[in-house]
């Protein structure tokens, strides 16, 4: 439930590569089922830009909410408008039809800098 | 996302090992470890198993306690809220031990055995407060005793909560309230028409030695009738569903039954019980803030103390609980609304959810149909 060509941070979300400086992210297998049954998100907006660890969002479950951090600095260039509707997919797919949000980063070399496959694993004892 | 860690200071239920099973996620309640939710299952689909099949809960954490002696129903009449005189032997009360100002120390159900034999169902974490105060009261002759790990408490909710005692040989034709002691397999079970979910159900008691065997059988009969366990995250949105208040959260020391909307539960005419002085004044006087429900109207998930504000934007009351009405797919919270606020029901209020705006109306509960009966 860690797939190996991701990468993660140590608030349980995973980072994907999509396309020249772009990387996708969305929260963990280990997150969604922490939280529970996801009944609402909470998305930036197109063209938002935040910090390294800052809030852009929310996931929220029928017991508790979790904040979405961006997990590099950059902008919001797409988000995943399907979770209006089915927050669920955060649950039944979290790596895939789950997405969150896709990050144009300042720097496109941070990512070497996250957790590899390995690393989550020994985080969440997985 | 942090793991609960495990607490060995929580105590456990007889069903502990069963749940284990199950894959539970454990959550503190009340001094007790339980499980809020199984894997494979999830608050809305053991949620849903209640409204559509069947669900067993174990609510073993719930505290017992016996009130026996000459004229023991008599004493407890004279102590909680409601009218014991309403209800004969082989019936159950809703009723409520209020302090002498008014609030809460805890709302709890009543089992009236016979004038000698009260048994009391209180929350687990009050349990001890509320046998302390029956016993500083009780006259001579009078005995409370606790008996928070005498018996296990399994509820069994949902429109096919008879068929599953009819498949164990329980009885299960009962009127709502009522209450009958079983045998099964050789122990003696109480089996009650009650319940905390707005759902056709019965709160069984068995034995707490006893009680696996009995768990382990209803989970198969529930089963075959599409039902499943179902955790406390369920039972707290079923039972918000319902409006049902939660002792700490809707009602407590701070929060009396006539700001709650329980006054059902007192029984006004009574010479006695203890509160009757402060409540009788609140009542005639109009409580300072009332509980009302509130459904979201826009996406969002209102949670316990948030603000409510009227159109102006000041602050007019706060949540009390709120979560997501699986049944509804929306929010659902109660609130206490300040009385010189002048909110109606179906007025518009905002909630302030963490930095947000949420639009909500305001409702009386029920959210969803009430179906005990």
């Amino acid at each position: 439930m860690v797939p190996e060509e991701l990468k993660y941070t140590e608030e349980h979300e995973w980072i994907a590569q999509a396309g020249e400086g772009t990387v996708r992210i969305g929260i963990t297998h280990y997150a969604q089922e922490q939280l529970g049954d996801v009944v609402f998100v909470q998305l930036p907006d197109v063209g938002d830009s935040y910090a390294s660890g800052a809030t852009l969002g929310e996931v929220e479950s029928t017991k508790s909410v979790s904040d979405i951090y961006a997990p590099l600095p950059g902008e919001i260039v797409a988000r995943n408008e399907a979770l209006v509707d089915t927050p669920e997919l955060i649950n039944s797919d979290p790596y895939g039809d789950g997405w969150l949000v896709e990050i144009k980063l300042e720097d496109a070399s941070a990512v070497n800098g996250l957790l590899d496959a390995a690393k989550y694993r020994e985080l969440t004892g997985a | 996302m942090t793991q609960t860690p495990g607490n060995d200071a929580l105590l456990t239920s007889p069903l502990h090992e069963a749940h284990e099973a199950l894959g539970p996620t454990w959550a503190p309640f009340g001094g007790w470890q339980m499980p809020i939710q199984y894997s494979g299952g999830g608050v809305v689909a053991e949620h849903t198993a209640v409204r559509e099949a069947v669900g067993i809960f174990d609510v073993s954490h719930l505290g017992k306690a016996l009130v026996t002696g000459p004229g023991a129903a008599a004493f407890v009449n004279s102590c909680l809220t409601a009218d014991l005189g309403k209800i004969a032997p082989g019936k159950a009360q809703y009723t409520l031990c209020c302090a002498e100002n008014g609030g809460v120390v805890d709302d709890l159900i009543a089992y009236l055995v016979s004038e000698d034999e009260v048994f009391l169902v209180p929350n687990a974490a009050n349990t001890a407060e509320v046998v302390r105060l029956l016993q500083a009261a009780a006259p001579e002759g009078i005995t409370v005793t606790g008996q928070h790990r005498d018996y296990a408490v399994i509820a069994v909710q949902g429109p096919k909560s008879g068929d599953v005692l009819d498949k164990l040989g329980l009885p299960s034709d009962m009127e709502y309230m009522a209450y009958a002691d079983a045998d099964w397999n050789g122990y003696t079970v109480r089996v009650c028409r009650t319940g905390y979910t707005g759902e056709h159900g019965y709160e069984l008691l068995p034995k707490w030695d006893e009680a696996r065997a009995l768990w382990d059988a209803l989970a198969e009969a529930a089963a075959s009738f599409g039902g499943r366990p179902a955790g406390l995250g369920a039972r707290d949105t079923l039972r918000t569903e319902m409006g049902y208040p939660l002792h700490g959260h809707d009602l407590s020391l701070e929060i009396s039954p006539v700001q709650a909307g329980s006054t059902w539960a007192v029984g006004w005419k009574k010479d006695a019980f203890w509160g009757r002085d402060a409540l009788t004044a609140e009542k005639a006087n109009g409580p300072k803030r009332r509980l009302r429900g509130l459904r979201a109207v826009e996406r969002g998930v209102p949670r316990e103390q948030m603000d409510v504000l009227n159109a102006a934007g000041e602050k007019i009351g706060e949540t009390t609980s709120g979560t997501f009405s699986p049944t509804l797919k929306t929010g659902i919270a109660l609130a206490l609304i300040d009385t010189e606020a002048g909110v109606e029901l179906g007025d518009q209020v905002t909630l302030e959810v963490r930095g947000r705006k949420l639009a909500c109306e305001v409702v009386k509960p029920p959210f969803v149909d009430t179906k005990t009966k």
